[in-house]
């Protein structure tokens, strides 16, 4: 059995696109036949729950019965991989739960793969965001994620220095999220489906639906683009370690 | 036999090369078939396709994302409504990048529509390359060279092989000289020169317009067959695990 991978999705920023981004990833490790659950820090209502209703949950990530919920079952749940989209602006202070409950070390100690997609923002801000994180993850597997899909433009980025940023963690990835059409983007929102459900013509419940065959060409253009992104950084790795021996008695 | 309808894309990246007279020819052919035909016309400046035949073409534009719904959504609609695109060459390059990205030859697969490129060949270099990309991006779609014999005898085989299920050479033939001054009257339709709501067309050219058209009638006729041959051949193969 595989180790129990946790990504953990988030920034300190609303609107940059987090919850795209951990569609993907659910869509992503699906379309790869790893089981997966994901966790919705958007309480009470949730975000990411309505368009993968049967694999997450709404929780809260401050509180201490919630933590128990996500991390005491890593052992024991059937998921190899659990996607945790965190609420705007709790990013920072997740990871610092993460690391009073001894859930960092664990990771550190390769018991459990831990890694972080922080979704940047467009200002200089963001990028400060970065030290902040990096300093309290350390070696977890970070992916610095550029969301185009907002049409966002990292204007206020000089590349020496994000590079300069980016270069102070050691081993972390860069992953581009293309611009997808608006009008597409709108409707696989209003369909509230999984964006391989929009593409396949599907409904929530798999029944043959009706979208437009221009919008699910573009979605699955886009899709193909971000998911090539991570295969480029080896997303499918994270799931591919075996766990060691003191794996399963760590995580439970 | 499993197709269900044809989508036919009379394209190339020049102008003045005959797709137009192409795109009305077909659109005249699957009436006379009895069959009900849908024409797109792709032409920026002069909408020619429209002219020729406004109760059966809709002007269509694909710089938006509306306009690229409203023509390709219909395109692959299964339907049983016959397919004709009048691609002019402003909007080739458009045409066939956006139909790449939403991967049209894939989902005129899955519904069982027939999708041909009828592509007339011109000896300059953009159009050698531009058939070529085209053989390569799209290899689901049946990609036929046409020679329209307006243009000259030289045939350029070599440079424009015939690409995917039932493609072959096909040939425009030449217009005896006077005809065209009469079809280039708009609307004009092909067939109603035979029928009742026919225009004033004098016995000898009218005689002479049906030979040509049933020449090209023919050629349509035998890439249909081929297309359909190809697509039954393909299904009642024994597939190997």
């Amino acid at each position: 059995m595989a180790k129990p991978t946790v990504i953990l999705v988030g920034a300190d920023k609303g609107g940059v696109g987090k919850t795209t981004v951990a569609r993907t990833l659910l869509d992503y490790f699906t379309a790869h036949q790893v089981a997966i659950r994901a966790f919705d820090t958007e309480a009470p209502r949730g975000s990411l729950k309505r368009f993968h209703p049967d694999i997450t949950e709404v929780v809260d990530v401050t509180q201490v019965g919630d933590q128990m919920k996500i991390f005491d079952t890593l052992a024991n749940s059937a998921a190899d991989v659990t996607v945790i989209d965190v609420r705007a602006g709790l990013l920072s202070s997740t990871l610092r739960s993460l690391n009073e409950i001894g859930f960092l070390d664990t990771a550190k100690k390769g018991q459990i793969t831990f890694a972080v997609f922080h979704i940047l923002g467009p200002s200089i801000a963001s990028l400060d965001e970065i030290a902040e994180t990096a300093e309290i993850i350390g070696d977890a597997n970070y992916y610095l994620v550029k969301n185009f899909i907002n049409n966002t433009t990292f204007f206020e980025w000089d590349p020496a220095t994000y590079s300069s940023y980016f270069n102070r963690i050691k081993g972390a990835k860069d992953v581009t999220v293309a611009k997808l059409n608006e009008m597409a983007c709108e409707q696989v929102e209003v369909a509230g489906v999984p964006f391989v459900s929009f593409v396949a013509n599907k409904g929530a419940n798999g029944e043959p639906a009706n979208f437009s065959f221009v919008l699910r060409g573009y979605v699955r253009h886009w899709l193909g683009n971000v998911w090539s992104e991570y295969d480029q950084v080896k997303l499918m790795d994270l799931v591919g370690s075996k766990a060691d021996d003191g794996a399963m008695q760590a995580a439970g | 036999m499993s197709l269900r309808s044809f989508v036919t894309i009379c394209a190339s990246p020049r102008q003045h090369v005959g797709k137009t007279l192409l795109a009305r020819m077909l659109i005249d052919f699957h009436l006379r078939s009895e069959r009900t035909v849908a024409g797109f016309d792709l032409n920026e400046r002069d909408a020619a396709l429209n002219q020729f035949h406004p109760n059966h073409t809709t002007c269509s534009e694909i710089g938006e994302i509306q306009g690229q719904m409203a023509l390709f959504d219909a395109l692959v609609a299964d339907n049983g409504v016959h397919k004709v695109v009048d691609l002019g060459h402003e909007a080739f390059e458009r045409f066939f990048l956006v139909a790449q990205q939403i991967g049209l030859g894939e989902e005129t697969r899955k519904r069982k529509v027939a999708a041909v490129i009828l592509y007339v060949v011109s000896p300059d270099a953009a159009s050698v390359e531009a058939y070529a990309a085209l053989a390569r991006l799209f290899p689901q779609l049946t990609l036929v060279p046409v020679h329209n014999e307006m243009l000259g005898s030289a045939q350029h085989r070599d440079k424009f092989q015939p690409h995917g299920d039932g493609s072959q050479l096909l040939h425009l033939p030449l217009l005896a000289p006077g005809l065209r001054r009469v079809i280039e009257q708009r609307p004009f339709s092909f067939v109603e020169t035979s029928g009742p709501a026919a225009p004033d067309v004098p016995l000898d050219i009218h005689i002479e317009l049906q030979r040509w058209m049933r020449k090209l009638f023919l050629e349509f006729r035998e890439l249909e067959l081929r297309v359909l041959m190809a697509d039954l051949k393909s299904s009642i193969q024994p597939r190997h695990n």
